[in-house]
């Protein structure tokens, strides 16, 4: 059936598709490259290196810099704190919706929903005042917390699509060979799930790293993630450059993650509404 | 059938106390600092819905709401159809999935204080575009010209948020079994009446998660639109949230908390009717099927 027409038109598409790809990658690569060549130019008046001309100073003020350095230890570890209570709570959550219902069950999924949809500014102002209460301002902890706002919604939203499409049976013959709850998510559910806690984890990450509006609010003096540490370098004359290094080295964990997860978002995973 | 049964909230404990201690808490504080005239924390005073009169019947919150839901629904309308059609065609070309979809999760993980710095550079008189558009001696001028500032505003949160549409509307799409492809191919559908009748219902519940986010985010977006032009000029980019930023700037917390009650009670009930709507035909696909 391979006929000259067929192939043509094959040929064709192919060529389309080319086309279409590359201006996706201009269009999305072309700010990349703004930063990139940004990071390695010298933008401030400086003894030695004439303004405008490629060095590496901008990559060595960060590493000299000790509150630079700091808030990506701030931001990482706030990340990691944010992704494993996610995980935590959503992952028994996930599973509850996935296999029973249970009195107002739809009420709460809606309730989740607006949790997750409710703009940050709203909640900005007592979330400061609650947290300072308990001691979580200017702590990584504080960010932690707050940012389970909107990624426990969506950790149980993803996880409970990758849970329901595990057979019921696992669960029972888990359960008929004598494994307890606790037993049976950490020896037979997590193993299968493994690539959903994977995509699981990458969705939070990418809420949680960038968000800046919380994490404004959250951290006056001290704690800084990179976002505040970045936003501190905007003041009246900016040093672009070192802004840009500090954008790519901000970008870093985040090319990570994608590649991590990068054959699971291409396979495709069922979400189910 | 899934079986009933209420010890299951024992298992949404966990998230439940998270969301009330974050949530449910901060959002009754904001309710009731909307009906008092705050000056410190400990000196209150009742007004009612003082606040909430004020708000609505002003003009500057007519125009603001005006304008974002005209952000809204641009952003719509130019991102849904393209991450579909994006989507569309990686069900075609296989060997592309990966980097295309790699590439577009790029934007995703930019912290969101950068995104508005990335194009403002590329944009200014020595970046790449800026510089190409002074080459054709149509320069960008993001600063003084509404209709520049709007495409900015648009090409960048299309820049960063295509991927999102693009991931969940190829989710949707790998899951769609081949049986439903090879019955269409035997009654010789065409690829419209495949993508009509196969592909956008079997997607719908997907696309109306990625509709609500970007509603949403694109409905409450500050920080990236506050950096481009701080909501210039003469007003043109002032969205609801940057109204709401210069409340809490000038420390008038009752207003400010009266206008978050507002903001929220609109995005609540867009998402509402919304799931409302997709549940009746939900409902009423169901009913034809059985």
């Amino acid at each position: 059936m391979n006929t000259p027409a067929k192939a043509g038109q094959r040929q064709g598409s192919a060529l389309f598709h080319g086309l279409v790809v590359a201006a996706l990658a201009l269009f999305i690569l072309l700010p990349f490259a703004q930063s990139l060549i940004m990071s390695f130019t010298s933008t401030m008046p400086r003894d030695g290196i004439p303004e405008g001309s490629y060095s590496f100073i901008n990559f060595i003020s960060i590493a000299v810099t000790p509150d630079l350095r700091e808030s990506v230890l701030n931001s990482t570890f706030y990340v990691l704190l944010n992704v494993t209570l996610c995980l935590v709570a959503g992952l028994p959550a996930a599973y509850a919706y996935s296999r029973y219902s249970f009195t107002g069950d739809r009420h709460v999924f809606f309730l989740l929903l607006v949790f997750r949809l409710t703009p940050p500014v709203v909640l900005s102002l007592p979330i400061f005042i609650l947290f300072s209460k308990f001691g979580l301002v200017n702590s990584p902890v504080g960010i932690a917390l707050v940012h389970c706002l909107f990624n426990v919604p969506i950790a149980i939203w993803v996880l409970e699509s990758f849970i329901s499409a595990v057979p019921r049976e696992l669960d029972e013959t888990a359960f008929l060979d004598g494994y307890s709850l606790p037993g049976f998510f950490f020896r037979h559910l997590i193993p299968v799930i493994a690539p959903g806690i994977g995509v699981t984890a990458f969705f939070c990450f990418i809420f949680s790293w960038v968000e800046v509006v919380f994490a404004r609010i959250l951290t006056v003096t001290a704690g800084k993630p990179i976002t505040m540490a970045m936003n501190a370098l905007l003041g009246i004359r900016p040093d672009f450059g070192l802004v840009a290094a500090m954008n790519i080295i901000a970008l870093l964990p985040g090319l990570g993650m994608i590649y991590f997860v990068r054959n699971h978002l291409a396979r495709g995973f069922v979400i189910r509404t | 059938m899934k079986p009933h049964d209420n010890r299951a909230w024992l298992l949404l404990l966990p998230a439940m106390t998270i969301m009330l201690l974050v949530g449910v808490v901060p959002l009754v504080s904001v309710f009731n600092y909307s009906f008092h005239d705050i000056f410190t924390l400990q000196d209150l005073h009742w007004l009612g819905l003082d606040w909430y009169r004020e708000i609505v019947r002003s003009e500057r919150f007519h125009g603001s709401l005006a304008r974002s839901t005209l952000f809204s629904a641009l952003v719509l309308s130019i991102q849904l159809p393209l991450g579909i059609a994006i989507a569309l065609m990686l069900t075609h070309a296989p060997r592309w999935r990966t980097p295309v979809l790699m590439l577009l999760a790029l934007p995703l993980v930019v912290p969101w204080n950068m995104i508005p710095i990335m194009w403002l550079n590329l944009i200014s008189k020595q970046g790449l575009l800026g510089q190409a558009f002074l080459a054709m001696d149509a320069p960008i001028d993001a600063r003084f010209n509404t209709l520049h500032t709007w495409i900015v505003l648009l090409a960048m949160d299309t820049w960063h948020w295509l991927g999102l549409v693009v991931i969940l509307s190829f989710a949707g799409l790998s899951g769609i079994p081949q049986d439903y492809y090879r019955a269409a191919a035997v009654d010789g559908a065409s690829r419209i009446a495949v993508f009509r009748h196969i592909q956008l219902p079997k997607i719908s519940s997907v696309l109306s998660i990625a509709i609500l986010l970007r509603f949403v985010d694109s409905f409450m977006i500050y920080t990236e639109a506050f950096r481009i032009n701080a909501g210039g000029p003469h007003r043109a980019t002032t969205f609801l949230t940057l109204d709401l930023g210069e409340e809490i700037n000038s420390f008038t917390y009752g207003a400010a908390a009266a206008r978050s009650m507002v903001y929220f009670l609109l995005v609540i009930t867009v998402a509402w009717s919304f799931r409302t709507i997709m549940d009746r035909r939900k409902g009423a696909l169901e009913g034809i099927n059985t």
